[in-house]
Parts: structure tokens; sequence; C-alpha cells
């Protein structure tokens, strides 16, 4: 924990004071990436809610006091991509590793010593006040204690989002389909959500971990596979066994395994079967598919943030929580002060938790405020 | 009542006896058909490059002796038991891809691959697996995918046929026996390019000629091709191409920049229709983030996986695979086929050399340099 000095929003930036934050895996990712694109000082995070503080130039869209949540993926909404319903990748403002989309630079620096401090995802939420460019922001009206709690909201600002958007936007999953889901955590957890919600007959989760069945079976899961309980078989073999024969008809990898995306192709239905790759592998090696198994009609695609377009569709996901179509208390499995985060760092890598939620001012929180 | 049905046909054949080896015009016998199957009289075939993937193959699935060929035309001659759809005289093609109209993947629109009889590639028929074929001293001749079209009759299922329209000329039809279904049901079908699309594709022999065909009748707005032989730059532009990338002249720059900037940043869609690794995975590069879906239709020919950067497909690319270009064959051939008639598509411009049986190997030798687009052989000539 060190003091940073956070230099005021330019033009298109808003300056936002947070309010809590949650770690999701992608930031593990990138802490222990040793080379570029990681960077080091950074500050990471980048799921979270936080309170506009002030703005600069030229920002219409938010205004001081507004609730936003930051977001990893721009939406510029004037692009092609952007303009388009077919993609949710901003072509106008691509990703610079360590610093603010439109310059590059950074508006962090050590207070002590001046040193810059690079951000990350153009978010950097691990901090008590961060800027973000207003194309990374959602204004999200509905946040109040009364209405939709702040740790709640918190967890559209990534991985549920991701999740859910991945069901339905990435995948558009039909009702009476079979789903695989490949790792269960906050993520997984999530398409196995947005899959329930969009009528799957059968949910099937993989993972490691034993303990993940209860509380997928909350989120929708309907059979769960462990890879260390299936002897000599692959979990590919007994997906297909366990659907006649055939296999899913969607596959979703939300880990950030290479061959763990082989096996979830292996595992989807010859004819249309659909492989969703959402986890990102830190070793950024290529995802191996045999060439006479992809002849078969099958897909591999991938996305980020599910496919969704962040302005448009986190608001919508924050008014189907409200209307109790969209579960989101079970993702929160601990809830802890800002000096606390490395906490939140040994549970994640332990598999002990979902979604921490890491509180800037936890005492003000206890007390309600 | 006697059995008065089909006996034993003798007739001549194209053999093949050993991997890469010329064929050989040999006289064969011919069994009659069995229960679901028809004998197919056959007036033209053609070759296509997967017949010399699986005729170079030395280890299963490649077998020998074996009567190759999988794209024709013909005339039913006599039909086994319990076959009603076709009866003899009828004017068909026989298909590598069966469709039997029952399973779950046949009665889905999303799905041409036929579950009930999976497709593989088999020595024998795809119902019990064994020939019909035996030669002069009685010894048998392997099936390939189910067809064996270099021969001038055939056994053939009878998910493997399909009917065509009489008035469809022989040496056109054959061509929708695969190679032109398969490249035109690709860009129809499978990616369902929309008009003002971009498309690049790799590989310009008849399914990549197809796919440019097939875009140009959608309506693509950019028709990239990408072939290493420089002759293929004039054959393109006959079938709508309207870029043309050889890969050996870019010098340092490899093909999926020069095919971005092309674009603006990818193309829509991009087809590989030659069937090399590496090329997979150029194609991919080439498609656009946001959209850019990559169709797989080349057989790889070494059996080497498909990669693709486990990052850059987070960005919303795709890549599918398909047999025939996605097209239901007992469906789609005659909706192809009217689209040729109402001159819609058209396939003449395919046929570029014609050989007798006798001279088969030269059609090999063509392809083989690159001279060819489709050969067609006549039985009787």
């Amino acid at each position: 924990m060190e003091e940073v000095e956070v230099a005021p929003p330019r033009a298109h930036e808003v300056r936002v004071r947070i309010i809590c934050t949650s770690l999701c895996h992608t930031d593990v990712t990138f802490w222990r990436m040793k080379e570029f694109p990681a960077m080091f000082p950074s500050i990471l995070g980048h799921e979270a809610i936080g309170v506009v503080e002030s703005v600069g130039d030229h920002v219409q869209e938010v205004a001081v006091g507004d609730t936003v949540v930051p977001v990893f993926l721009p939406q510029c909404g004037e692009c092609d991509d952007c303009l388009s319903a077919r993609s949710n990748i901003c072509s106008a403002l691509p990703y610079r590793p360590g610093g603010m989309p439109r310059d590059g630079t950074t508006r962090f620096s050590l207070a002590a010593t001046g040193e810059a401090v690079h951000s990350f995802l153009c978010v950097s939420s691990f901090a008590e006040y961060t800027v973000v460019d207003v194309a990374h922001l959602v204004k999200l009206d509905v946040v109040g204690p009364a209405s939709l709690p702040p740790e709640k909201a918190c967890l559209l600002s990534c991985g549920v989002t991701t999740g859910v958007g991945a069901a339905w936007k990435a995948a558009a999953v039909e009702p009476g389909s079979t789903v695989a889901v490949f790792g269960l955590g906050a993520v997984g957890l999530a398409v196995a959500q947005g899959a329930r919600m969009r009528g799957a007959k059968r949910i099937i989760g993989v993972d490691l971990n034993p303990d993940k069945f209860e509380i997928g079976k909350k989120m929708g899961i309907t059979d769960f596979v462990n890879p260390n309980d299936v002897a000599e078989k692959t979990v590919s073999e007994v997906i297909r066994e366990m659907t006649g024969g055939e296999g899913a008809d969607y596959c979703f990898e939300c880990i950030g395994s290479v061959s763990v995306m082989a096996e979830a192709f292996q595992s989807s239905r010859s004819g249309w079967g659909k492989t969703v790759v959402l986890g990102v592998d830190g070793s950024a090696a290529p995802i191996s598919v045999p060439s006479f198994d992809i002849m078969r009609g099958r897909s591999v695609t991938g996305s980020l943030f599910g496919g969704i377009k962040p302005k448009d569709d986190i608001p919508m996901l924050a008014q189907k929580y409200l209307d109790k179509e969209l579960e989101l208390d079970e993702f929160i499995t601990h809830q802890m002060g800002f000096h606390e985060i490395n906490r939140a760092f040994d549970l994640l890598t332990q598999g002990k938790c979902i979604r921490c939620i890491i509180w800037m001012d936890y005492g003000a929180k206890e007390n309600g405020a | 009542m006697e059995n008065h049905g089909p006996k034993p046909i003798r007739c001549k054949a194209a053999v093949c006896r050993a991997a890469g080896e010329p064929l050989a015009i040999e006289e064969i016998v011919v069994d009659p058909p069995k229960a679901h199957e028809v004998r197919i009289r056959i007036i033209c075939t053609s070759l296509c490059h997967s017949d010399v993937t699986f005729w170079r193959m030395k280890d299963f699935p490649g077998i020998f002796p074996r009567i190759f060929g999988h794209e024709a035309f013909g005339v039913v001659e006599s039909v086994g038991e319990h076959v009603e759809e076709f009866a003899a005289g009828d004017a068909v093609v026989p298909t590598f891809l069966g469709q039997c109209s029952e399973c779950v993947d046949c009665r889905s629109a999303r799905s041409n691959m036929c579950s009930k009889y999976r497709f593989a590639v088999r020595p024998g028929m795809p119902r019990d697996g064994t020939t019909r074929f035996s030669d002069g001293q009685g010894r048998p001749l392997h099936h390939f995918l189910g067809v064996s079209s270099f021969t001038e009759y055939t056994v053939v299922d009878v998910n493997h046929v399909v009917k065509v329209n009489p008035a469809m000329p022989p040496a056109l039809a054959c061509l929708l026996s695969c190679g032109v279904s398969t490249g035109v049901g690709a860009a129809w079908k499978q990616a369902k390019v929309e008009p003002g699309s971009s498309v690049a594709i790799f590989g310009l022999g008849a399914v990549g000629l197809a796919v440019a065909e097939g875009a140009r009748i959608c309506g693509a707005s950019k028709i990239i091709g990408v072939d290493i032989n420089p002759e293929k730059y004039e054959l393109g532009k006959k079938f709508g191409m309207t870029h043309f990338i050889n890969p050996k002249e870019l010098g340092e720059k490899p093909v999926y920049q020069a095919i971005v900037e092309m674009t603006d940043g990818g193309a829509d869609y991009c087809f590989e229709c030659i069937g090399l690794a590496a090329l997979m995975n150029d194609a991919f590069r080439s498609s656009r983030d946001g959209w850019g879906k990559t169709i797989i239709l080349g057989v790889e020919m070494h059996g080497a996986p498909l990669c693709v950067s486990s990052h850059e497909i987070l960005h919303g690319k795709s890549v599918i695979g398909s047999m025939y270009g996605g097209v239901k064959p007992k469906q789609d051939i005659p909706i192809l086929a009217d689209k040729y008639l109402n001159k819609e598509l058209e396939l003449d411009k395919f046929i570029t050399h014609e050989v007798g049986l006798k001279d088969i190997n030269e059609a090999f030798d063509l392809l083989l340099q690159g001279k060819s687009v489709r050969c067609t052989i006549w039985m009787d000539k």
C-alpha cells in the first residue's frame, strides 16, 4: 500500500473515487507475468464501481456525483464496430498497455518520488482514485443501498457480465441446449447462469475442485465432472458419454488454458458444436485443434466481455438483477477492507473464493453508509 | 417367381494398386446392388484433390488396391431391395457425404453431418463394410468414400445418391458432386456472405474458385484470391476475384498483413481451400476483429493440427470447418442445379480439360502441375 498522486482528468477523461473493487483472475494472470504486456510498477484491478469526482474537457456523458462502473473494454459509440451489432471490439481505441487509451500515458505517480506508475486495462481500480477514459465508463443510475448495492454492481464490471454475456451474445444458447462449462470460477458460474436464463436443458460443469458443485447447482449446473475422478478417460470422452455419444452443443472455456480449450473443443458436438473461449492464457500459447475434427461442422470462437457492449448491456443486466432474473449475491464469498487486498489474492489463487469485494472505506461500509 | 434380379457386370475401371502409382485400366466385376444400394453407370467423372491426398497415402486410411474418384455423374442401372427413391434410368450424382434424412443432424438445418451413418474414409460400403468390386482374378478392390467413380459402373448406398434435373449437362452436373458445391456452399450456406462483404480465399483450385463464384453471387464487394501460381490471377478474374496476392511476391511481408492492409483491418470471411495448417493460421490472422470468420475447407494433407492464437480469438474471431461447405446433398445440389439452369450460377468455366478413361493419368498430371481446374473424364470416349 503506497501513496500515489493521481493527476487530474485530461480531455475525455473522468477521475473516479472507487467505492469497491474485486479481484478477477485476469489481474492475477498479469500480476504473475514477468514480461510485456505486463509492466511494473503498476496499479492492477479492473472490476469496480465508483463515483465521479471530476471530469476533463469534452465530457458530457457523466457528471460529478454520478455512479459509474469502469470497464476494461471501450465503447466509443462511433466506429464501425461500435455501430455494428456483430462486434463489441471498439476499433477506435485499441488497448495501449500501461497507459490511457488516447495518449498512452499514465495519470499515476509515486507521491514520494514522482516515479510513474503504469495503469492496467484502462481501469486501475486498486486505488482510492483512478482516472478512466469516458469510453471505458458505464453510468449506472440504479445503484444505491436501497436498489442495487454497490458490491453487486461491481460484479457487472467484468466477470459476471462476461459469463452471462457469453451464453447470450457470443454463443446465443437456445432453449433445450446442452452446455459444458470448463472452470467454475466467477466467469464459469456466470456462464451457467446465463445458459440457464437462455433455457439450456443441461449444464455440465467441469472443475477440479469438488466444492464448486454446491455453488454451481445454485447457478444452474445440472451435472458435474471432476477431471481427477474420471480414471483413464478424458473429460471429452466423459462428456460425450453423458450426451449419448454426441457431445455438447456449446462448450465454454473459462480458465485460460490452451489444453483445456482443446479439450472443450473435443467435447463439442459435430454438426454444430460451438466452443467459446473466454479465458486468457497467460503464456499466449496457441490453441491446437485436430484438422479432421474441425471439418465436421464444429466451430471455435472467443470473445472479450462475452460479446457484450458495455454501455448498452451492463445497465440491462443491472435491471435483470433488480427484477430477480439474475442472481448476483452468491458470487460474493468474502468482503474486506482495502488494506487486506493481498488476502484476496491468496484466497483466489488457493481456489477458496469466488469474488472478494474490497472496500476502499470498509468502516463506512460496515456502518451502512 | 424366379429372381431375375441384376447380375454382376464386367466393365473397365481405373485401378490404383499402390500409393502414388499411375492407375491401370483393368477389367473388373461389379456386383449387383444389395438392399438400400443402387448400381450406377458412370457417364463422366472428374479428379478432385482429395482423391490425390488419399492416392498418395501409404498408411491407413490409405489402402490398396482401390478405385478412386468421388465426383461424377451417371445414370441408375439397377436398384437393390427397399430402394424407393430411385429407379433405373434416373440421372444422378453420387456424393461422398451421406444424408439419411432421419437422424437429428439430417433433420436440422444447422448440420449436414449425418449422425446415423457418420462420415469416415472406409474401404467398403457404409452399411456393411464389404466391397462390391473384384478384379480379373476375383480379388477384392476397395471403395473410396462410398463412391468410387473411376469405373464404368459403381455401386453406391442410396444415402449417397442425389437425383439431378436431366436438363443439366452431364459434365456440369458432375461438378456439383463435390468441389463446386463445396466452394459455393461454403460462401452461400456456411459463411452466408452478405452483399458488400470482403472475402479472402487461400488456394485457387476448383474449391477456391467456387468460393469466389459463390461470394460473387452473394454480392461480396472484395474477393481476394491468394495463390502461389501466378497463372491463377487471370483465371481468378473470370470467377469474380477483385484482388490477387501471390505470397511469393510479398517479400518479407506476411500474407495476413497484406490482407489486413487491403481490407482496413481484416476480411469479413476467410476461406482455406488447400489443406495446410500454416495457411489455415494465415487465414485466421487475415480475418477481421469483431466478427471475422474463417472457414476451413481443405483436408490437411499431413494431418497437422490447426493452431490459432488463444489471445487473438478473444477478439471475436471464429473458425469453423465443414465438409461440403455445409451443403445437405439431397436438397442443396438440386438448388445449385437450378441456380445454374436459371443462369445465376456459372459452371462451364470450371472445366478446363477433357480426357477419356484410358488417359485418366493425364488428369492427375494436369492437376498436380497446377494446369487444370477440372478435367472431365468421359467413360465413353
